[in-house]
């Protein structure tokens, strides 16, 4: 008991000061995927449309077309296309149009 | 002006409108829709000492009759409808409506036939927030941008009893 007492008082405070000042945890939350477009082949795109176990994915022509809304975080895309899937780091992503969670990247791997 | 300075003053706008519109005292009244429970754990974790809900003026109440935000989780089961809107008729206005989770939104069961699959379908959704589970950081973020929706509602009251009564929906 004396320790955590000890522990307690060298901690400080615990509660975090968010919204006002950033949280540092946020470091370590799973976020959406984001893409290197310039990277993205439409054959990786069907790759990963492929694998994206929530349907978040979709290819149209040349766009490939995320719902941020539907995706889970899960990394299958990363792994199907490593190098073209970064992590977001985004996790403000609170919209009041269900349309603006839907992004359009532009597939550009395949240009000369 | 510095990012941070810009979040301080958000995050004092924040409890300047909670405080103005609802004396501080804004309730949330959660619904589970058929949820796998991890985005209600995460609901919980907001009232634990690190996220501390109430030090903005937030607070969990279980009657809908109490409460100003219904918390939606869940793929919406068709089963759940006469619930769901039960519960939203029993809110009194203004009330906004958040959509949490992927399974809210319409992500993880977009097909199945036992369910919706979109809150929207069934509740006139103000605000989404996405993840799976969306983490206690973005569901305080999301209830910050419903208490903006909210607080934009607020000075729509007429006072003059019927359907405009609350802000013009039904």
């Amino acid at each position: 008991m004396p320790l955590w007492f000890v522990r307690g008082l060298r901690r400080g405070v615990v509660t975090t000061r968010y919204p006002a000042r950033r949280d540092d945890s946020a470091a370590w939350l799973p976020t959406p995927p984001a893409f290197r477009s310039r990277q993205l082949t439409r054959e990786a795109a069907d790759r990963m449309v492929a694998v994206c176990p929530s349907l978040a994915l979709s290819r149209r022509d040349d766009i490939l077309v995320f719902d941020v809304g539907a995706c889970t975080a899960c990394g299958w895309c990363a792994e199907a296309a490593p190098d073209v899937v970064t992590s977001s780091g985004e996790f403000e992503l609170a919209a009041t149009v269900r349309s603006a969670l839907i992004k359009e990247i532009p597939i550009q791997g395949d240009e000369p | 002006m510095n990012p941070s300075r810009g979040k301080a003053e958000a995050a004092r706008r924040l409890r300047d409108t909670i405080a103005a519109q609802f004396g501080r005292s804004l309730h949330i009244r959660t619904l589970d829709t058929g949820s796998c429970a991890v985005c209600e754990q995460e609901i919980r974790l907001l009232a634990a000492p690190h996220y501390d809900l109430q030090r903005l003026g937030f607070f969990f109440t279980p009657a809908p009759r109490h409460a100003d935000l219904l918390l939606v989780t869940g793929p919406m089961i068709r089963a759940f409808d006469v619930a769901a809107r039960k519960t939203y008729e029993a809110m009194p206005g203004p009330k906004v409506v958040v959509a949490t989770g992927a399974c809210a939104l319409g992500g993880v069961y977009p097909k199945d036939p036992f369910v919706h699959g979109n809150v929207g379908e069934v509740l006139p959704v103000d605000v989404w927030i996405p993840g799976c589970p969306p983490s206690p950081l973005a569901l305080l973020q999301g209830l910050g941008v419903a208490v903006g929706r909210l607080a934009e509602r607020t000075p729509g009251l007429t006072f003059i009893a019927g359907p405009a009564a609350d802000g013009g929906e039904a």
